[in-house]
Formats: C-alpha cells, structure tokens, sequence
C-alpha cells in the first residue's frame, strides 16, 4: 500500500507540470462519409462469360454500382463520382495509391474483382481506410452467377458493419402488398422484391383481396390477411413451395398476423359480434389460447424480441391507444399518453424501442416510443401514413403512405417510404406499382 | 383441429415465383413440396451455396500484432490469396464464412493498433491509469489552457472534419479521449487513444468505429488551427470526443 | 379534437352497458334506454359541428349512395367517426330491412361494415366489424335470427366514394345489409 502510494505521488508530480489542455468535441458533420467504391476490375474472358450467361456487359461494374447505391440510400454514405477517380479499378485492388484517393477527400475506398471461376462466379472485395493508408476487411465470394446481385448486397453489408459498427440491412427483401386500380374497387396482390426494389414478383393474382403480409424470422413463411371465398382469415404462405393453410379454426374474421420472435407461434386478432381480442396459435401443436379479454378493441398485436412482452392498440380508454402486457396477457399496461390517437405498435429488434403511427389533428406522424412509452419522438409527419416495419438492424423503418383524391377524383396514391430512426433520410421506395403494408425481412445471410 | 389446405389453384400462385425464391433461403432445410423439389434439386446440382472467405486468410498468424505491414508486403499477400484461391477447398459452405470473419475481426484490434500508433509512451499509460487525475489537476491550471477563442478556432476546425457515424447506438458512452503530441505549425506527429482497452471489448464495436472516425478527423484537419504563440503550453493536447450530444438531438 | 374525445367516451360507455344487458333486458326497456343515450351522444357531438345538407354532426344523412333491398327499404346506415352506435335514422332503417325481412322468411343477407380511410387498417377492420354487429344485434332484437346474418368487415379498403373529405368520409362510415341468396 505504502509503495503504491508512493508511486502515486511520483506519478503525479510529473503530470502537474504539464497541466495537459483538454478540448472537448461535442459536434461533427453529420455529412455522409465520402467513401470511393472503384469498379470491380475483370479480366476479359470472365467479362465474355458472365455476359453471356448474365446479360450483363461488365458485371463488374453492376456489383459495385449495386454496393454504392445501397451506400447512397442508407444516407450514411456518399459515394464519390467514378470521373474523379484516377487509378484503375485493378491497380487499386493491389496497391491503392492513398494520396490519389485522399485527394479527392474520399475517407474509405472499396476495391475489388470478378472472376468467372468453375462455371461460378467469385468476387473479392477490400475495404481501405485512405486516411489511415491501411486495409480494413478484405472477403471474397463465391456463388452461383444469378446470384450476383446478393454479392453486392453482402459487400453492402459488410462495409456497412465495419465502417459504422453495427450490422447491414442490404441483403434482404420486402414483402408488401401491390395495388392497382381505382380506390373503391382496389385491386391487391402480394409481392415481393429485394430491398432495393429489384427482382419484383407478384406472389398472388389480385382475385381476392390481401392485406398486412408479415415474414417469419427466417424470411421463409409469410403471414397475412386475405378476403379468399370472402372469408377474412390469417393465412400461412411458405414462399419457397406456394403452399397456403388458413392459420386455426375460427368462426369469425381474423386479421392483424404477425409472428412470435421464435416463428412458433402467430398472434393476431380474432373478431367476434362487436368485440376484437387477441389470440395465439402454436403452428406445431395447433393450441389456441386467447391473450386478451376485454369488450373493446384489441388489434395490431407485436412481440417484443425476447418474446416476453407484447404491445398493441386499444380502444379500451375510449380511443385508440398503445398497450404493453406479457406475452400470457397479464400485466396490461397503457404506455401511449400523448395527445392523439396511437396505432400499430412494433417492437423495435433492439427491444429498446417501438415504432408507432400517431393520429393528431388530422395528420399522421409515424414514431418511436421507449418500451414504457417514455421518449416519444416523431420522425414524419404526412396526410396519412402507417404500418412501420423495422429493418433488421432496428435502424430504419419502412411504412406506406397514401396521398389524398383531390376534388376531381385524382391524385389518390400509395406508396413505399423509409425514414432513418433519427428521423433524416426519409426516401421513397420504389415499387412498379403502387405499394402498403410492407414488411421487411431478416438479413438473408449472416 | 382440422386445417383446410388450399391447393395451389385457387390462389392462383403463379408456379414460376416458387422456384425463383428459392436461392434466397436455401439456408433453410424445410422439406419442399414435390413439384418444387425436383426443380430446386436440379438447380441445386449447378449450384453451390454462396460461399465467402477471407481473401488472406494466412494473414492473422503472419502479422506480429505490433507490425506495420508495408505496401510491399502487401502486394504479396495478395499475390498469396490468388494461389489460395486455386485450392478448391477453400472453397466451402457458409459455417466457413463465419469463422473467418470472426478471425478478421479477432484480427483488427492490431490493424487499430497500427492505426493509433507505432509505439506507446510510458506518459500516456500512466495517464490511462489514472483518466480523473489529468481532469482534476486541469482545474488547478485554468489560465495556462487556451484561450476561449483559441479553443474556439480549434473545436470549429475539427468540427468541419469530423465526420460522425450516424449508425451509432445513440445510448452508449460515446466519449473517445485522444492524446496529440503537436509541431509548432499545428501538424501532429503523434495521436493516441486513451481508452483504447475499450476498443478490443466484446459488444463495444461501435466504440472502434468512432475511435476511428475521430482519428481521421484528426488527420483530414491537419495542420491543427492551433494558436500562433504559446507552444510549450500545447504542445500536447488532448481532444475529447463525444457523439452524444449530436446522436440524441 | 376535444369535442371528438367527449363524444366517444360517451359512446364507449354506452356500448359496455350495451354488452351486459344486451340479452337480459326487455327490447323496449332497452330501446328506449339506447335512444336516451345516443341522444347524449348526438348532442355533444352537434355542439361541434353543424349539420349540414348531408350530415349531421358528422354522421351521413344524405341519400346519394343508398340502393334499395326493395322499394322504401334503404340497404345502408351510416355512423359517426370512430363510433359504431346506431343513430335514429340508422334504427329507423334498420326497422324497415327487419320488416321486410320478416316478410322475405328465405333471405338471408350479409351486413358489410366499413371504416373511413383516416384510420389504421388493422383498427378499422375491427371497427368495420363492430359496426356490423351493432346492425346485426338490432335486426335481431327485431326478431332476425343470427342465422339469417352473417358479417363481413371491409375496414377501409371498400369505399364507396373516393374522396378525401369529410363529406366523403361519412359516405364511408357504414354498414350495407347484402342479401346474401
């Protein structure tokens, strides 16, 4: 004890001397990080094969214009213009000349190349840190040629993680419900399409009406609403083999389908004269069991992610508001104390939050709640929007947003919209059509 | 409890979607219907499962943890991956993949060694040791610090630079102290982490991420706006860097 | 906004009674009790807004959208923003559709419930469906047997009009009796 003390004063003595200043920086630039994504370099006979299997010219370039517009729409990145660039693209993969890149301010360079290997195709990708003059990750891929775009999406992926510290969201799809045709006799579908709006596929005809799709926690089953035989039930789709089922056995309307955190179990709600409660049903074992009781409405049901808590509106107060209880029913606390109207609670992946869409003088606003209803924060504000689905890493939400008809009948419209959870970079997603509901899947691979 | 299953026919699904989703989640093993199968198996004949791998994967042993590896060395770990990726067994499943991403990352915290310094001063250390003493002992020297719009030139400059992740968890201590050791004309000839144990620890990832983002604020303000008198007085320099202000608001 | 809230927590009241002494009280007893109410009701939400051609509060009274089961039986009532309570118009209709339905002893009808489009979708499926019962529960206290009902929730995706205004809205709020054979 006597020595450490003793040291104690040794070591101090010095420091008094050199008083060190301090100088605290509490603010940056929000800017997008100026990052250089340089086309895959390809040698010519993997260039000749891929354009023949792909149709593509330089598939090289596809991939990296593929990760840099992933980059742009995250909003956390600004990929630079490719003029600038002065070293070519398999130079740069080598040896990065870092003064050239430095000087048209780029802070990350992205480098890599194709190659048409065993009749796959194989991409290698490194992420530089110009500044620091040092490579950060370098992977490399390997897959079936019509997979390419994937590749481009796990680069995202994986220069997103490193470079912000938290995992992507890029190699994933949506699944959201296609509309067409006037507004009193809407036509709907399912569809699905990556999360960049590309590889659209209609899942269903629009002979019956489809609402409110949701994935399953490997992306691989969907639940949803539809009007088949004009019966409203939940339904059970399996995307891979088409193969559809109606969720449980009830005597009335079921709607609001989402699925447990485990994909064991679907809760929805089940509508019987005049009242909507919440139930659950095992998809293994088949058990129903009713979560909620009481003579109001009851709807829009969601997990928290470890599967002990569930949110969702109620008409209990006398309006619409948001409620938290344990997954067996117990415990129903109100958590929205706002002025308006609140609907459709989702449970963020994090757990620390749930996303909303409020009501309030005759505007929507979709938002984010701590789980005990503390923090509220609205992120956007329009004529109507609803139905947040968070992307798997809980940082952006996707939710649709209709316009209004004006006073000849036009302008009626609804589409596709993500927003950041900091309430910037709010972007419409592009659908062939018009798009709601949408629903975001997991990360298709890890 | 009976469950009526509806036959593709009335849900009018059309048979093309089923077989070109199927790449998507071959992860999954769910046993397909029959038609199905047989199509994902001739697919699956063609195909292999998307397969990464770290392009050096030799490199983790190689690297003492504290080199710099030069530009030279470089191009021949490159040239190394290429016959690596003549071995066709390096060519695996996804399992694989895991792996050695998780050896890439058990690999950074040397490449951020590298990143902070080339050599670690005795004076820092102690510093770490003791973060609350340097705070203290700066109260009892107020009027030798900067002055007020000597430290404004310097925040307004560094503010312009730093680029802040935005991807941050925005709950998290978010506070990176680093030491500079500056030339009289402002450019920094040494920058260190303070906290830099901080950086290795398992679920503080983000703290890495701006660690390193503040590292290259440093470096792209360069030369530092510092005063035109007074040296001796700031030679050394510590910057504190906090996100949170910017995150919550 | 405030006259709004009022509004509705009236109603909600009305409605739980409404559930526990549904099928225990006598119909006139318990009609007469439901007019009191909903006269309540009605004239906190007047208070509000003014009734004009088409609307009263915001209920729809106008005649643009109605069709006809058969000669002097409407097929439709209407309902104030998110209420399901039957309004005197709405009792008298129904009146009429249980009339003739008693008349008509093989039809049976299906009463489609709908929302406006200011509203979630999921909630307004549910609203969709507590208006329909609120029609079905008063056809059958007119002696309908439920078998001859059955119900169907559109929420807000069947409009009628597709305008995007308050008058358009209260076209919207409504519960059509379809004959179903």
């Amino acid at each position: 004890m006597k020595n450490f003390i003793i040291i104690l004063i040794t070591v101090l003595i010095p420091i008094k001397s050199f008083a060190l200043i301090e100088v605290d920086i509490t603010r940056g630039n929000l800017n997008p990080l100026p990052v250089a994504v340089s086309p895959l370099s390809i040698d010519e006979e993997s260039r000749k094969n891929f354009e023949k299997i792909l149709k593509k010219k330089n598939i090289g370039s596809e991939i990296s214009s593929i990760v840099e517009n992933n980059l742009r729409v995250s909003g956390l990145f600004n990929p630079l213009n490719k003029d600038a660039f002065l070293q070519e693209p398999d130079i740069a993969n080598l040896k990065p000349r870092f003064e050239d890149w430095n000087l048209i301010k780029a802070q990350a360079l992205i480098t890599g190349k194709v190659s048409y290997v065993d009749q796959k195709l194989r991409v290698e990708f490194r992420l530089w840190d110009v500044l620091a003059g040092k490579e950060m990750m370098a992977l490399a891929f390997t897959t079936v040629p019509n997979n390419w775009r994937r590749v481009g999406h796990i680069i995202t992926d994986k220069v997103y993680e490193r470079l912000t510290g938290e995992k992507g969201y890029f190699d994933t799809r949506i699944i959201y419900v296609a509309e067409e045709g006037p507004k009193t006799q809407r036509v709907k579908k399912l569809a699905i399409m990556d999360q960049d709006g590309a590889n659209n596929k209609f899942l269903t005809l629009g002979n019956e009406l489809v609402l409110t799709p949701r994935f399953n926690p490997t992306s691989q089953m969907v639940t949803y609403l539809s009007y088949f035989r004009n019966l409203p039930r939940v339904y059970l789709l399996d995307i891979e083999t088409g193969t559809q089922e109606v969720v449980g056995d009830f005597p009335g309307m079921t709607f609001a389908p989402r699925f447990s955190p485990d994909g064991k179990k679907i809760i929805m709600s089940f509508a019987k004269d005049g009242n909507s409660e919440i139930y659950t049903m095992d998809l293994e074992n088949r058990i129903v069991e009713k979560i909620t009781n009481h003579p109001s409405i009851d709807t829009s049901p969601s997990y928290s992610p470890d599967g002990k808590f569930i949110s969702f509106n109620s008409d209990r107060s006398g309006y619409q508001q948001i409620y938290v209880m344990k997954s067996d029913g117990s415990k129903v606390k109100r958590i929205s104390f706002g002025k308006g109207i609140y609907g459709t609670p989702v449970w963020s992946p994090r757990g620390d939050l749930i996303a909303f869409t409020k009501l309030h003088k005759g505007k929507f606003y979709i938002g984010v709640m701590r789980t005990d209803g503390s923090g509220e924060r609205l992120l956007t504000e329009n004529y109507y929007q609803e139905a947040p689905s968070w992307s798997p890493n809980g940082r952006v939400l996707i939710f649709y947003r209709e316009t209004k008809t004006d006073s000849k009948g036009k302008g009626f419209s609804a589409k596709l919209w993500s927003i950041d959870l900091t309430g910037y970079n709010e972007r419409q997603v592009t659908t062939p059509t018009d798009g709601s509901d949408p629903s975001w899947s997991s990360l298709l691979s890890n | 409890m009976s469950l009526p299953f509806l036959a593709k026919k009335p849900i009018d699904l059309p048979p093309i979607v089923s077989v070109e989703l199927i790449q998507i989640t071959e992860k999954t093993n769910i046993p397909f219907a029959p038609k199905a199968k047989k199509i994902i198996e001739k697919v699956k004949e063609k195909e292999k499962k998307l397969v990464s791998e770290q392009a050096p994967p030799k490199k983790v042993k190689k690297i003492k943890p504290d080199a710099v590896p030069m530009p030279e060395d470089k191009v021949k770990k490159v040239e190394k991956i290429k016959e690596d990726k003549q071995n066709p067994e390096k060519i695996d499943n996804e399992v694989k993949q895991v792996s050695e991403f998780e050896k890439e990352e058990l690999f950074d915290p040397n490449n951020i060694a590298a990143l902070i310094d080339k050599s670690k001063e005795s004076k820092a250390e102690t510093l770490k040791k003791n973060p609350d003493l340097s705070q203290d002992q700066n109260k009892n020297f107020e009027n030798t610090g900067l002055s007020l719009s000597e430290e404004d030139a310097l925040k307004a400059q560094i503010f312009g630079c730093w680029s802040i992740p935005l991807g941050l968890p925005y709950n998290e201590n978010l506070l990176v102290r680093i030491k500079l050791e500056l030339k009289p004309d402002g450019s920094v000839t040494k920058s260190e982490i303070l906290d830099h144990a901080r950086m290795n620890k398992p679920g503080q990832g983000f703290y890495k991420v701006l660690a390193e983002s503040a590292l290259r604020a440093i470096k792209l303000c360069q030369p530092l706006r510092v005063p035109s008198t007074g040296y001796e007085r700031w030679k050394e320099l510590q910057l504190n860097f906090d996100a949170r202000e910017m995150l919550e608001g | 906004m405030k006259d709004l809230i009022s509004c509705e927590k009236v109603s909600l009241r009305q409605r739980n009674i409404e559930q526990g002494a549904i099928m225990k009280l006598n119909k006139i007893l318990k009609n007469g009790f439901l007019i009191i109410l909903a006269c309540i009701a009605l004239s906190a939400c007047a208070t509000s807004k003014k009734s004009t051609g088409q609307m009263q509060g915001d209920v729809y009274t106008g005649t643009d959208t109605v069709e006809y089961l058969a000669s002097g039986v409407p097929d439709r009532v209407f309902f104030a923003t998110n209420e399901s309570v039957l309004t005197t118009a709405s009792r008298e209709t129904l009146r009429k559709q249980a009339a003739w339905l008693r008349k008509n002893s093989k039809i049976s009808i299906v009463l489609e419930g709908h929302a406006d489009e200011r509203g979630t979708r999921e909630y307004n499926l549910a609203l969709g469906e507590r208006r329909a019962n609120a029609a079905k529960d008063y056809l059958m206290t007119y002696g309908i047997s439920s078998d001859r009902i059955s119900v169907l929730s559109y929420g807000k995706e069947r409009p009628v009009d597709s305008g995007s205004n308050p008058l358009a809205w209260s076209k919207n709020r409504r519960s059509v009796s379809v004959k179903a054979n």
